[in-house]
């Protein structure tokens, strides 16, 4: 078999299994199951053939749809383009859908109308991943739009749980706002450069931008950034992903957005090529940085564990949007780095919620606790997934973290910009506010005392710990073998993004790039720092022996059932000084609450923000698309 | 003229943003969707459109040789605004249907009252 053809087959094997679904499987389980798990699968496997070529060897894998080849320097037809960059989050996108497929089979299986769900999961892999490995803009809009659909009615598949219907309506308006505005970019970019193709584009642009391009360039700017759930962009995201069935959530946080991210790599980078505008640096990392804080600190307030959850996803894309905003070789390893690991520990964190969500039957703060002595294997999962994701060594969100933190920190020594010093206090200040909050849900959920409706909850199904077990393992993976995940996946993908002629060359033909004045820079390998084997070792102990005497010391209280009349109020439950309560649990979801009196003013302004009405949120975006176009026709021009 | 055209499909982007942003029905921000999508859509077909142009059907030999003389409209941006249209409808139907079962539930469709998840 010819290898040019696996990411077309991957792509169409998943949208054809859609429609078979829907015909075969909406009576029999089996069936179904049997044919979701099968496209999954076999797409899985025909992206992970691509690793040699692309990833070792550094080849471009392209196809041309009906082989319609360009014609006198002109592309006309639809091209599909491997690039290391596209494989980076093609390898992702595959495994969060196997991942999530695996775990949908336990864990959706006592819903109704199972036929359209694995349907529309399937339609939704399928974009997504068609989306990814594109190599046309056009194709992609409408890869935006079957995700968004997708993703719509995944939202609202439990239309009876409370909010679904509402979560889907804001999503949809503020999502095709978002596709709006990238059609718009699209029409202007074509009417300017007659084409489609995305390795012509960047070709013909590298050229420099006239006003056009530009207004093209701040609308699909700002389009990929609504895709993405930027602050103020962010609103719906929250919505959806606390209202979604727990393995589409895991997917929406996992890789819908990360596609928006693609999409904002993609665009910035290699076909607009104005990375090096410090006017577009410094707005994408202040949307970036808003978004990380405006995240947390909304995340901090939240009394529900999944729309915590959500709040963190989108905090953890503004990292992400900031690093791949700083321009340079280092920020761009750390955001592509973070993206991966977000992928990781927030796809097995929204697990561990569906697990508590299936089998305690809720996931309100205030109304669990003490799981851990009933769920150990899940407690465990989690608490793998919170260190990840605060930034805890060894697991794979310190390393990406440091490498941010690291690559802001450089950006303000060379530019000589203070703004840069603020980023990098305000990612070490998020981070610390990420632990604070992970600290809160563990005591909330799996520590304290258990509630005497869940002292029969049992452990979820092997097929939903699975999942689980991987994407943990995984985590720790990537923490530990760090330089290997740069050498092969993250150092390939940055070269591909940096250094575009490959790119251009295999659409176009030999000598096209060289023709526009397009020219490779040789990148080296990003070189860690931190990584000294003995540091970590000791840390590791140092750890391994508090976790010890913390799991000792709680041994007596844990997982007692809670005594009748204990709890009145969380608050002075918390802060009890000599009051009558001799023993109560401590209030987890309020374990802040000391922080957030404090900041009052602030809060009032993000209570009166995240209203809830469709209207305010859509008049945040107009704003937000108004200041990008603004900002990028006064400094790009 | 074209120039109307431009200038036609900014006023209808900007009425359905406009709609979108200001009112509380939840069926006249559908429509106001809508608005925006019909907007950039008629911009795409003016983008591709030449006056006085032949409908595009040449061998690519004509063309190289200069028998085919004159211009002939683009037919890319048409196909893109057939997908586009066909989208644009997909989103006003399933827009609807939300509301509809909004309207189900709530026994509103204003977006002041559509706000149990908040915060």
């Amino acid at each position: 078999m010819n290898i040019q053809n696996f990411p077309v087959l991957a792509v169409m094997l998943l949208f054809l299994s859609a429609f078979l679904v829907e015909i075969f499987g909406s009576k029999i389980a089996a069936i179904r199951n049997f044919i979701t798990i099968v496209a999954v699968t076999v797409s899985a496997a025909l992206i992970f053939a691509l690793i040699p070529a692309v990833l070792i060897k550094g080849e471009v894998i392209s196809y041309w749809m009906g082989n319609w080849e360009p014609v006198a320097g002109y592309a006309i037809g639809i091209g599909y383009e491997v690039d290391a960059l596209s494989l980076f989050f093609a390898l992702l996108v595959v495994c969060t859908f196997w991942l999530s497929a695996v775990y949908s089979i336990s864990y959706m299986k006592d819903d109704h109308h199972l036929g359209h769900y694995y349907t529309l999961f399937l339609m939704l892999s399928g974009s997504v991943l068609g989306l990814v490995l594109t190599g046309d803009i056009f194709n992609m809009f409408v890869m935006i739009e079957i995700m968004t659909f997708a993703s719509v009615a995944l939202t609202a598949f439990r239309n009876g749980t409370e909010g679904a219907l509402e979560g889907a309506f804001k999503y949809l308006v503020i999502g095709s706002i978002g596709s709006s505005l990238n059609l718009a970019g699209i029409a202007l970019l074509y009417a300017e450069c007659h084409t489609l193709n995305m390795a012509q584009l960047s070709a013909i642009l590298s050229g420099g931008l006239s006003p056009t391009t530009v207004m093209a360039f701040a609308l699909i700017v700002a389009g990929f950034g609504v895709k993405s759930y930027m602050v103020p962009f962010h609103t719906p995201a929250a919505d959806s992903y606390a209202v979604a069935p727990t393995a589409a959530s895991m997917v929406f946080s996992g890789m819908v957005n990360k596609a928006g991210v693609y999409g904002m790599i993609r665009m910035v980078y290699i076909v607009f090529r104005a990375m090096d505008a410090s006017a577009l640096q410094m707005l994408l990392v202040i949307f970036g940085t808003l978004t990380m804080f405006v995240g947390v600190t909304m995340a901090l307030a939240q009394h529900e564990f999944k729309r915590l959850l959500a709040y963190h996803s989108i905090s953890q894309i503004g990292y992400v949007i900031m690093a791949v905003g700083l321009g340079s070789t280092l920020g761009l390893t750390g955001g592509l780095f973070h993206a991966m690991n977000h992928t990781l520990f927030k796809g097995l964190l929204f697990l561990t919620a569906g697990a508590v969500l299936k089998q305690a039957g809720t996931t309100n703060l205030d109304a669990l606790g003490g799981l851990s002595k009933r769920m150990p294997r899940t407690t465990l999962y989690f608490l793998a997934g919170a260190a990840a994701i605060s930034g805890i060594p060894p697991f794979n969100g310190f390393a990406s973290k440091w490498i941010i933190y690291q690559a802001a920190y450089t950006k303000a020594v060379e530019s000589g910009n203070f703004l840069y010093v603020i980023v990098t206090v305000a990612g070490l200040i998020v981070s610390v506010m990420t632990l604070a909050s992970f600290i809160k849900v563990t005591q909330a959920v799996f520590f304290g005392q258990l509630r005497e409706e869940h002292a029969h909850v049992q452990e979820p199904p092997f097929l939903m710990r699975l999942p689980m077990f991987l994407m943990a393992l995984l985590c720790s993976a990537a923490g530990l073998f760090y330089p290997l995940v740069n050498r092969y996946l993250l150092h390939p993908a940055v070269d591909a993004t940096v250094n575009v002629t490959n790119y251009i060359d295999k659409m176009m033909g030999d000598g096209y790039a060289a023709a526009a004045g397009v020219t490779n820079i040789p990148v080296q390998e990003v070189q860690f720092s931190f990584w000294d084997p003995l540091l970590w070792l000791v840390l590791f102990v140092v750890v391994f022996v508090a976790a010890a005497v913390v799991i000792m010391a709680g041994k007596g209280s844990r997982g007692r059932v809670l005594e009748e009349g204990a709890v009145a109020d969380p608050k002075y439950a918390t802060f009890f000084s000599g009051e009558q309560e001799l023993y109560s649990q401590v209030g987890g979801s309020d374990l802040f609450w000391g922080f957030k009196k404090n900041w009052k003013a602030y809060y009032r302004v993000m209570d009166k923000l995240h209203s809830g009405i469709v209207t305010d949120y859509t008049n945040m975006a107009v704003i937000a698309v108004g200041v990008i176009v603004i900002v990028m026709f006064i400094f790009l021009i | 003229m074209m120039i109307v055209n431009y200038i036609a499909s900014f006023v209808l982007i900007a009425l359905g943003l406009y709609t979108v942003c200001t009112k509380k029905n939840l069926i006249k921000i559908v429509l106001g969707m809508g608005l925006i999508d019909y907007g950039v859509n008629l911009l795409i077909v003016s983008f591709g459109f030449n006056e006085g142009g032949t409908a595009p059907i040449y061998q690519l030999s004509d063309l190289l040789n200069g028998v085919a003389s004159g211009y002939f409209v683009d037919p890319v941006p048409q196909a893109l605004t057939l997908t586009s249209i066909v989208i644009g409808a997909c989103v006003e139907a399933m827009a609807l249907s939300l509301v509809i079962m909004i309207y189900r539930k709530y026994r509103s469709v204003n977006a002041d009252e559509v706000r149990r998840l908040r915060g």
